[in-house]
């Protein structure tokens, strides 16, 4: 077990919001808002290890292996994947454990507690339901299928599933930055709602390549209309949980555009897309995400009648008006100056490695720990622990399994780290599929509630 | 494993004192743990804040001698002759804070991985009719060997017992115990403002509902 002296109630955020000081100077520009210090987070509080399983080596898991490793409590015991290539890769990067090339021989392992699923959208449907037989706990990556029926499927085998945890990739809702921001916006601090805005701009294909034209088919089913939400789906997915959980509200409509504006090698997936998504009494969110050009990366902005608040990855800033009430606090956080491009950053965190003194390496472990999916992959691993002990001390104690369905309702209730629930990973997917539909028939769609209900 | 082991000769012992009871005087009766209904709780202070943790699994049972008096209407609860045989078993790592962190340095300090149990089993068993009237729960002073860390120690525990319209018994009791009393040692995590020190003296108190078996 592990145990250190970062478990401080004391951060900076319990500070400002006990700091009585009044602020006398209106503030002007961008005010950063920071949650605590995320560093060293899970040695602290780490529960005792649950070893993992790993299905699905491609890009995506190798980032999952990466993150896992930097966990105190994430023991990675068997990689799986169909594909000889990437299951060398998965177990190049998770050195102990043993490969499979069946799920099925995966999930039959005693010695797997917690699976991840990370194979293509269109294949978690009877990865997610055998893994939830087997007894595991299930890590699946958003969205958690690409049709409505798959979706509902998922939803109600991990709803049946009280012994097990099952959490969605939507990393957001684990990281602690959302959650303080979270806070601050139902705060109104923003004043009123008006607006809401994101994007993902990244110029890359999309395309992989693979001298097996079989294969090449399968690892390009991004670009299938068949198996792809596209970008919306696949990307924007995030984006929109976030703005709903923001705004605690579902979308009523969303209306889609769709284009291919560059990348015309044949595909019949948007590379271009455009969204707006509505709330109730006009509350709007206006999406856009492109593989043909990256300027401003990606963000979302929240806008309101006394101030913005815009996030990237784990920063966010907020933009007060002239006439706002003042908070209090900006006086003391830091401030960043913008419509100043810094042009080519040559290496990752390069300013960052310049603050700490630390080496490269260093300076990936820390982009590791500060980003979403580390919070996650961690509150995962904490979950399930305490799910797991739960039932295993419920037995000991009483001998069977009487109960104990009542005992882990009222037990876990609120107790587990903030993740992205089966519901929160259903209604996150109801929202890409449709907004799909709309960019790829460039109309409007009306959310029906039912489709929001999993029975 | 370890608490496999010592919960199941620990349940072979109530079962053999079951049926020993049974065979002897059919009148012993065997009231069973709760799992949904009871709530243990520890109170502590540092030199930062005050602290709690809790839990809502509490395994064991209780044999209640013939003539155990669980009527509330009496004006002065009789003496009890012989004394009930009681075994409280609490699993350590489910004592929790809602502090995943601040559980850790707990489970550490009591040594958590070499005693998951926290034991407690009663020894004396005397009625207290201070300022009773009836219609009261009944109070008991009692005395027990309570097991932390591996460590045991004799303490005081008052408690009443508030018997249920449908059989079941709610035990209720609270006490005042040293950490150092079982050899552990107040946490004092360091953190970056300095040491936070948690004082020895912790409050235990619990509700605890058993069901007639």
């Amino acid at each position: 077990m592990k145990n250190n002296e970062n478990n401080s109630d004391l951060n900076r955020r319990n500070f400002l919001a006990t700091s009585g000081v009044a602020a006398s100077v209106a503030m002007a520009g961008a005010v950063e808002l920071k949650a605590q210090e995320p560093a060293n987070k899970y040695d602290a509080k780490a529960s005792p290890p649950v070893n993992l399983g790993l299905i699905g080596c491609g890009p995506r898991g190798r980032e999952i292996l990466g993150t896992l490793a930097v966990l105190p409590n994430a023991p990675v015991v068997a990689v799986c994947d169909t594909y000889g290539a990437f299951l060398r890769r998965g177990k190049r990067a998770a050195p102990k454990a043993t490969g499979y090339e069946d799920y099925k021989e995966l999930l039959a392992d005693k010695n797997v507690q917690g699976v991840i699923i990370a194979t293509p959208t269109h294949q978690h449907k009877q990865i997610v339901i055998d893994a939830l037989e087997a007894g595991k706990h299930v890590f699946c990556e958003a969205p958690i299928a690409h049709t409505i029926e798959d979706a509902r499927a998922i939803a109600q085998a991990a709803k049946k599933a009280v012994k097990q945890h099952f959490q969605v990739g939507l990393q957001n809702r684990s990281d602690p930055q959302r959650s303080f921001l979270l806070e601050f916006i139902r705060t109104s601090a923003m004043g009123t709602n008006a607006m809401a805005r994101a994007q993902w701009h990244k110029k890359q294909s999309w395309r992989r390549d693979s001298p097996v034209a079989a294969r090449r088919k399968e690892i390009n089913w991004r670009l299938e209309p068949k198996t792809s939400l596209g970008l919306i789906g696949e990307i924007g997915i995030h984006q929109m949980d976030a703005t709903n959980w923001t705004y605690n509200e579902l979308p009523t409509s969303v209306t889609g555009f769709g284009s291919i504006r560059f990348w015309n090698d044949g595909r019949k997936v948007a590379d271009t897309v455009q969204a707006i998504i509505e709330y109730k009494d006009g509350l709007n969110l206006a999406y856009d995400a492109t593989l043909a050009n990256s300027f401003d990366a990606d963000y979302e902005m929240y806008c309101g009648s006394d101030s913005a608040v815009m996030i990237r990855g784990s920063k966010a800033w907020m933009f007060k008006e002239v006439d706002s009430p003042l908070l209090g606090w900006e006086v003391y956080a830091r401030k960043d100056q913008f419509y100043e491009e810094t042009g080519i950053t040559l290496l990752a965190n390069a300013t960052k490695i310049a603050d700490q003194g630390g080496d490269a390496e260093d300076a990936a472990r820390r982009a590791v720990e500060e980003s979403a999916l580390y919070h996650a992959l961690g509150a995962f691993v904490n979950n399930s622990h305490k799910v797991l002990s739960s039932v295993e001390d419920y037995i000991t104690l009483f001998g069977g399994e009487t109960g104990l369905e009542d005992y882990l309702t009222a037990e876990l209730a609120g107790k587990k780290e903030p993740y992205a629930n089966y519901m929160d990973g259903y209604n996150a997917t109801i929202c890409a599929i449709k907004a799909n539909e709309a960019i790829a028939n460039s109309k409007r769609i009306d959310f029906s509630k039912e489709w929001f209900a999993i029975s | 494993m370890k608490i496999k082991s010592l919960v199941t000769s620990t349940a072979a012992a109530l079962l053999v004192l079951a049926s020993a009871g049974n065979a002897m005087a059919a009148e012993w009766s065997y009231y069973a743990s709760q799992p949904v209904g009871t709530k243990l709780k520890v109170d502590g202070t540092s030199t930062v804040h005050d602290w709690t943790i809790e839990t809502s699994l509490v395994g064991g049972a209780m044999q209640l001698p013939p003539g155990f008096p669980l009527d509330k209407s009496i004006a002065s609860i009789p003496e009890v002759k012989e004394t009930p045989k009681v075994k409280v078993l609490i699993p350590v790592r489910r004592l929790a804070s809602g502090k995943q962190a601040m559980d850790n340095v707990m489970q550490q300090a009591m040594k958590a991985e070499e005693s998951p149990m926290i034991q407690f089993q009663l020894t004396e068993f005397k009625a207290n009719n201070e300022g009773r009237k009836a219609g009261d729960p009944l109070t008991f002073d009692t005395k027990g060997k309570l097991t932390v860390s591996g460590k045991s120690k004799d303490v005081d525990l008052p408690v009443s017992f508030d018997p249920q319209a449908d059989g079941k018994i709610k035990v209720t009791g609270s006490t005042k115990v040293k950490m150092s009393d079982f050899g552990i040692d107040p946490p004092a995590p360091k953190v970056a403002l300095g040491l936070i020190k948690t004082g020895d003296e912790v409050t235990v108190s619990f509700e605890w509902l058993t069901a007639p078996k």
